[in-house]
């Protein structure tokens, strides 16, 4: 009690530390930092995107530019060479912006024609279209520029150049630049924003349900988690939970219930002594009086400390491990020793008591205890078996098991009794004026399950129970 | 007169043993703890002891272990509230102790001390008497007087032992210990219809009993009235 008043109390104190709505929290939450990791692959990814349209961009204009070049030197070289001065000079005329270069030069090396000072010393004759830097002269005073250009021999000696400055992807890179901060810089918000609504929503589930958790804790066993009607793995969770919650709900009231079974079944001989005593210390005037109510309150006291023993013994059996000393019980000589012990009992009741063992059958286990638990199914049977009656015990070989079956021809155990008579302290009303605890089943079927077999009982006329020892135990 | 030394560290359930052993003639020794117990057992050298398991100081178990070291052999009946028969108390069965788990009647453990007290002394004799009866035990067979008694081997068991321990109260929880190696008390009566199926064999008609029921408490196998 001390401890289940103490836990609530430590769990909330834990909670008030960190409220799930306080901001910095929402910014630590693992869902925040997903949230901002995507972000930030998703930026990188966008930056990659953009640098890759601006490349290709790139390559594709001054690709294109190359093949201008090309073409302007190949109309200027195909002129005769008294028109190529002019050819040159309407070549550069209606370049405002100065992007375009050519150069005639003599073939020891002087200027003939054109906006280059002098023959650009990196320009190899009849190459390809290749970036070089040239001087130009402009009013101002002198510029190096990069630009693309070609230089071919003419017939007469003379060296043509022509280029072109690529200033495009100048601009291109501008552009991008501008997308990018358009595009990119809204999008990661977007995400930082989502994340951080995706926390928010997943905290106040996380709140929702610790408050309801607690709730429990204090306990209020029919509280369940918040389940919503879709198939995420929190509300899986939820589900998982619940049923969990359903399982311990179910347990906790059949604990109350064995608590109120063995609350009553030990108040009744308390009580019963009780009286006894205390009608005795007042009304009993000779020694035997006084010592016949002794003796029936040490009866009653003796009764109450059996089912003591009996629930200790059954708690021991059901919390017990399978024994590393397990051994080899050979069934066929513990079944003629049951009978040997019971039979003048049933011998007294007129019962015919009967074993029946075909077979040697071993099997591993404490020979001790399954002595215990078929002397309980004998000892019932007998018990519930009118005058005149048979109680047989068998050993029976099944397709991969060994089978121990008690038999009777008592008034056997009814389909609504079957799950009853396992209950803890169940006496059947027909045969409730016979002595007994009512945990004889309960042991047998303790001592079953810790070996790994199983409990069979049949319902009908003719009671008959069954421990099936499979060959393989598990 | 027999001396036993109790040790117990409840005062009241001490009281109760105390006047018991006393009214049957025992003289008694009583400690309160494990050390002071220990130190008596050796000084006064008690014929038996009865020493609850757990004790302030040192548990009863330790203190047996530490007698036995020291080659006493006092018999020992230990007193516990575990009912929970472990290694421990195997071993102690083993060295001819015995084990009583609380609450027990007053009655089974002064029936357990005599036992202690009188255990049979190994004997060579193959064949065990008390008064008219005789008990062959390599050829299996039963007389009283001249009259042969037609025994189930479970009798002949059952004989044995009480023959052994003639005079002496044996309780049903003491029987189903020794006699049918029980290691858990049954639902029935088993001993008392036992019980009677023997002693219908054993005193015959017109022959004075010799298988005495002790009302709420066990078996005497005596010659006596």
């Amino acid at each position: 009690m001390e401890a289940s008043k103490a836990l609530p109390l430590t769990l909330s104190g834990k909670s008030a530390g960190r409220n799930p709505m306080d901001r910095a929290h929402i910014l630590r939450s693992n869902t925040f930092r997903w949230a901002l990791a995507v972000a930030g692959v998703f930026a990188v990814f966008v930056i990659v995107l953009f640098g890759f349209i601006y490349w290709q961009a790139d390559q594709y204009l001054i690709a294109r530019s190359d093949k201008m070049i090309g073409s302007q030197l190949n109309f200027i070289a195909g002129l005769p060479s008294e028109r190529r001065l002019d050819a040159i000079n309407d070549h550069l005329k209606p370049d405002t912006r100065g992007v375009q270069y050519a150069g005639l030069f003599s073939a020891d090396g002087r200027k003939i024609a054109g906006n280059l000072e002098r023959f650009p010393p990196d320009l190899q004759m009849n190459d390809s279209v290749r970036s070089i830097s040239v001087d130009r002269t402009l009013p101002a005073g002198r510029e190096t520029h990069v630009i693309r250009a070609i230089a071919r021999h003419m017939p007469n000696g003379d060296a043509l150049i022509i280029g072109r400055e690529v200033d495009e992807t100048k601009e291109i890179s501008h552009v991008v630049a501008q997308a990018l901060a358009l595009g990119l810089l809204p999008a990661f918000c977007l995400c930082l924003l989502a994340g951080a609504w995706l926390s928010m929503r997943a905290q106040k589930r996380v709140e929702e349900v610790n408050q309801r958790v607690q709730r429990i804790i204090a306990g209020d066993l029919r509280e369940r988690l918040p389940h919503r009607d879709v198939d995420d793995p929190f509300s899986r969770l939820t589900v998982i939970v619940n049923g969990l919650l359903d399982e311990m709900e179910a347990m906790i009231q059949a604990l109350a219930g064995v608590g109120n079974d063995i609350a009553h079944d030990l108040r009744t001989p308390l009580t019963r002594a009780r009286l006894a005593l205390e009608r005795g210390r007042t009304n009993a005037t000779t020694l035997e009086q006084l010592q016949s109510v002794a003796d029936k309150a040490v009866a009653n006291i003796d009764q109450s400390l059996t089912i003591v023993t009996a629930l200790l013994r059954l708690a021991a059996i059901e919390n017990s491990r399978r024994s590393a000393a397990f051994g080899d019980v050979a069934l066929h000589e513990m079944l003629h020793e049951v009978c040997d012990i019971y039979e003048p009992i049933a011998e007294n009741k007129n019962i015919n008591l009967r074993v029946d063992v075909g077979h040697r059958l071993n099997v591993r286990g404490d020979r001790d205890l399954l002595l215990e638990a078929v002397a309980n199914l004998v000892d019932n049977a007998i018990k519930f078996t009118p005058e005149g009656g048979k109680v047989n015990i068998e050993l029976l070989r099944g397709d991969s098991e060994t089978i121990v079956r008690v038999s009777d021809t008592g008034p056997g155990i009814s389909e609504q009794e079957r799950e009853a008579v396992l209950r803890r302290f169940y006496r059947s009303d027909k045969i409730r004026s016979t002595p007994g605890v009512g945990l004889g089943l309960n042991l047998v079927a303790a001592i079953v399950k810790l070996h790994g077999f199983r409990l069979v009982i049949h319902s009908g006329q003719g009671g008959r129970l069954e421990i099936i020892c499979p060959d393989k135990q598990d | 007169m027999t001396k036993v030394l109790l040790i117990e560290d409840d005062s009241e359930t001490a009281e109760e043993i105390t006047a018991e052993l006393v009214d049957r003639g025992f003289e008694v020794e009583w400690s309160a703890n494990g050390i002071e117990g220990l130190d008596k057992a050796r000084s006064s050298q008690p014929d038996a002891m009865i020493v609850d398991r757990l004790l302030p100081g040192m548990d009863g178990l330790t203190v047996i272990e530490a007698l036995r070291k020291e080659q006493v052999r006092t018999p020992v009946l230990v007193l516990s509230a575990l009912g929970a028969v472990d290694d421990r108390v195997r071993g102690l069965r083993m060295g001819g102790d015995d084990y009583l788990t609380k609450p027990f009647a007053l009655v089974e453990l002064v029936a357990r001390i005599e036992a202690l007290l009188r255990r049979p002394v190994e004997s060579r004799e193959t064949t065990l008497r008390v008064g008219p009866l005789e008990l062959d035990l390599i050829e299996r067979t039963a007389k009283r007087g001249d009259r042969v008694i037609d025994l189930l081997p479970r009798e002949f068991r059952l004989l044995e032992y009480m023959m052994q321990r003639s005079d002496q109260l044996l309780t049903r929880a003491m029987l189903l210990e020794e006699v049918w190696n029980y290691k858990f008390v049954p639902a029935t009566n088993l001993v008392d219809v036992h019980m009677g199926r023997l002693r219908h064999k054993v005193d015959g008609p017109g022959e004075s009993p010799m298988i005495h029921n002790v009302r709420g408490a066990g078996f005497i196998l005596r010659t006596g009235p």
